[in-house]
């Protein structure tokens, strides 16, 4: 007994060395000196600092074999994970954008790379997480971090890093430095506006609404939209008829709960934040069951080939879609280069298009903290307060860090599926914005 | 553990190793000097790692002593007790949001209330264990197939509640932020210099975890060799046989329950920590089932087993997509190749639990205590 206790006196006492020889390390300056320090490159570099994720060696197969080059991560959703089919194309958009980029002559001296740090994380947090801790070390900042659970699992990490980032999600929260602490670059409206700015164009264009019903994925997506169809509701005197939780055919089987409560709803107009499989089956079996009432789907919903399917003489009589910016067919300078990009092949579908817009404030960023002279990621990073960013006109020019309430965008395009249309749709209407969704207070993420 | 080795060395007959005088010392956890050698070593090898690995390899071995942690809770009660349970991933993310709940942030979405870890990380063993408690009931009236179902229905019933407690989990899709790992004040994701030296990040939250993780395969391990222990392997063996000898099969069960939920809410609750974010749909079945693998591959009833089979799991995929650069058919970019690396891993996963199955039902123990046979009788070992 007597040793037991010695023992654990001696061990207590180690501990308690241990404990005094620890100390705090202040938070940054300790860092920076451990990541390399500052480098002051020569030549066409000029005056840049930079030290993690930029080198003055060219990038693998540069286009600009005399510039340094800018890593940027990717993570994405790219083989088997529920948004594959739109994050390829996103990817690819983003690959374009960075090679014009480069091809203009790059940023400050250093083309941009995102090839090399590419990496699929299948939607989910874990491999989120673990492939940007692998990525880390190499990279200024992340050019596509995908999914809103996803990017949230790396945030903590990314403050710590000084790494900023764009999201490949609508999410409300990016626009709000309580949620995403200032390092997220998200561009166009959140969901939460979309369905705001999608009823507003519907009252004023089809009919007035008495009964709305938002129908969709809970969550980042469904439940961002949803809260921007009870707030619609109660703004316009409108019955708010509730939020049909449903989830993708791959989970659940069939739409046929959902089905059974729009008809059940009776609704005027329903808002669908769903996958498009479950936009065909839910609008293919309500209209056939008699359903009267109008669909909006918000921008995941779409994908040609719906025109394809059995739901397609449905969707062409009820479906309008709602989305950020215009799709290929678009007529600002943006929308000009991106089809330049494409040779005059079309993609797969709009996920391109997004890829491309979404790569505008990382672009924007980029160059500011050239134009300081530090592309560091703590230069990067100070820039983003206050960053304003050009879209060439597929946005409006946006400024980030200020106060969201005045600066977020609430506009919208309206589309028709078309089946001349390019992509199986036409646009309507570009620019819409409405009375709701300019009033809304947005001082908060909306679910 | 220290006591024993100890005690041994005293009842030790010199230059006879392998010949006990006392039941403590043959009983003892290290009871050869090869094991303490091994024990030592591996021990070394593996605080030295956050100083030699890269970062995101270093939250992977965090990941395997968690792994590990769950991995001996599941074994506990399926391996020792032989009550299949895939209710796992239902304890473990009940651990992950009562320690969410208590040490996380406050934020207008969710509850937070910034406790300490000394206080988060226990309340995230215990509730869970209370909730095994409340269920033990049920589950011990039935065994085998009917148990495995009614755990099962655990993690359905635990998906739906945890989508739906918004201001305790989030929500679905979005999830909240784990809890703070703030121990006595002291932040574990902070950087610290210890004689002088800058440790590396998050050093201080690897040797935090690696701590509980041998706290608790200790306690696991002295546990198993105990009465109570005893106790578990008559029930798996032959439940009435044991009712027979007198050891009470719903109190046993019902404990089996309980400390298995408290490893897996300490396992999950520390998961999210290293992850940094989880939603209500991953703590799904497919989780339940990778801990069960866990258990399989690494080897039933075996400490250490779940040791070697946390490694294992963790690790391989990591493994098969370091190799995928230098095997032609697998392809590591989009949309290219016969093969993704997720694919390979998914099958590799699926064919390494049969052929264990089939081939060595005892898990990578069995492998090692086969080698060790092997080198032990060596030159004679057939």
């Amino acid at each position: 007994m007597r040793s037991t206790a010695r023992r654990t006196a001696a061990v207590l006492g180690a501990v308690a060395l241990l404990a005094t020889a620890c100390a705090v390390e202040d938070d940054g300056d300790g860092e920076t000196a451990e990541d390399g320090g500052t480098e002051e490159p020569g030549g066409d570099t000029g005056e840049i600092a930079f030290d993690v994720g930029v080198t003055e060696e060219p990038c693998p197969d540069a286009v600009n074999p005399d510039n340094g080059c800018i890593y940027l991560g990717v993570l994405s959703d790219l083989s088997e994970g529920p948004f594959a089919p739109v994050a390829v194309p996103i990817t690819a958009g983003q690959e374009a954008f960075w090679a014009r980029v480069n091809e203009d002559g790059g940023i400050g001296g250093f083309d941009v790379d995102i090839a090399t740090y590419t990496r699929d994380t299948l939607y989910d947090p874990q491999q989120h997480s673990a492939r940007y801790r692998e990525i880390e070390p190499n990279i200024l900042a992340l050019a596509q971090t995908l999914g809103t659970p996803t990017t949230e699992a790396i945030l903590s990490d990314m403050d710590a890093d000084n790494v900023i980032g764009a999201p490949a999600s609508w999410w409300s929260g990016w626009a709000f430095d309580d949620s995403d602490q200032g390092l997220i670059l998200e561009s166009g409206y959140s969901y939460c506006i979309e369905s705001q700015v999608g009823l507003d164009w519907f009252a004023a264009n089809v009919s007035e609404p008495a009964t709305v019903l938002a129908v969709g994925y809970p969550g980042d997506y469904g439940g961002d939209s949803a809260a921007g169809v009870e707030h619609w509701a109660e703004a316009n005197g409108a019955e708010y008829a509730g939020f049909v939780e449903t989830a993708p055919n791959t989970i659940v089987g069939s739409q046929d709960a959902a089905v059974s409560a729009v008809m059940e709803s009776g609704a005027d107009a329903v808002v669908l934040a769903v996958g498009p499989a479950e936009t065909g089956e839910i609008i293919g079996k309500t209209v056939v069951s008699g359903f009267g009432g109008q669909f909006l789907g918000s921008v995941p919903t779409w994908n040609p080939a719906l025109l394809e399917s059995a739901a397609a003489d449905a969707i062409l009589a009820t479906y309008t879609n709602i989305a950020p910016w215009e799709g290929i067919d678009g007529t600002s300078a943006a929308h000009d280069a991106i089809r330049e990009s494409l040779d005059g092949g079309n993609p797969e579908n709009d996920g391109y298009i997004f890829g491309w817009v979404w790569s505008y404030p990382i672009k924007a960023a980029l160059e500011a903290a050239a134009a300081n002279g530090d592309l560091t990621r703590e230069g990067l990073r100070s820039v983003v307060d206050g960053l304003e960013v050009d879209y060439e006109g597929a946005l409006p020019a946006a400024t980030f860090g200020a106060d969201t309430n005045e600066n977020a965008i609430r506009q919208a395009v309206i589309n028709r599926p078309d089946e001349e249309g390019t992509l199986g749709v036409s646009t309507i209407e570009a620019e819409v914005t409405g009375e709701t969704a300019e009033a809304y207070d947005y001082t908060s993420a909306c679910s | 553990m220290i006591g024993t080795a100890i005690l041994q060395r005293r009842d030790r007959v010199r230059g006879r190793p392998l010949l006990y005088t006392s039941y403590a010392a043959d009983q003892a956890i290290l009871n050869t000097p090869a094991k303490r050698w091994w024990t030592a070593v591996l021990m070394i090898v593996v605080l030295a790692l956050p100083f030699l690995l890269s970062r995101d390899l270093t939250s992977l071995m965090m990941t395997v002593f968690i792994y590990a942690i769950g991995g001996i809770g599941l074994n506990l009660v399926t391996g020792y007790a032989g009550q299949v349970s895939l209710g796992h991933a239902f304890f473990m993310g009940l651990g992950a949001y009562t320690a969410a709940v208590l040490g996380g942030a406050e934020t207008d979405r969710v509850l937070g209330f910034g406790l300490d870890m000394a206080i988060w990380l226990p309340m995230a063993g215990i509730v869970p264990a209370l909730v095994g408690l409340a269920v033990a009931p049920l589950a011990a009236r039935v065994r085998g197939l009917y148990l495995a179902i009614l755990t099962l229905g655990l993690v359905f019933i635990g998906e739906h509640v945890f989508k739906e407690a918004r201001p305790i989990t989030g929500g679905a899709g979005v999830g909240r932020s784990p809890a703070e790992p703030v121990l006595f004040g002291m932040d574990l994701h902070g950087t610290y210099h210890a004689f002088g030296y800058i440790l590396p990040r998050d050093a201080m939250l690897y040797f935090v975890c690696l701590l509980i993780f041998v706290v608790l395969a200790v306690a696991a391990r002295n546990l198993a060799r105990s009465k109570l222990g005893r106790a578990f392997s008559a029930v798996r063996d032959r439940d009435i046989a044991a009712a027979v000898m007198g050891v009470p099969l719903q109190r046993t069960k019902t404990l089996a329950f309980a400390i298995s939920s408290f490893y897996a809410g300490i396992a999950g609750a520390l998961l999210v920590v290293v992850i940094g974010q989880m939603t209500p749909a991953n703590w799904d079945l497919f989780l339940s089932i990778q801990f069960l693998a866990v258990i399989l591959i690494g080897g039933i009833a075996t400490i250490s087993g779940s040791i070697m089979g946390a490694a294992f799991v963790v690790l391989m995929p990591r493994l098969v997509s370091e190799l995928a650069g230098s095997v032609p058919f697998i392809s590591t970019a989009p949309g290219s190749g016969f093969l993704t690396v997720f694919h390979v891993q998914t099958m590799l996963f699926g064919a390494l639990i049969v052929l264990f199955l089939v081939l060595e039902p005892r898990g990578l123990y069995g492998l090692w205590v086969r080698v060790r046979n092997y080198w032990k009788a060596w030159p004679f070992s057939y």
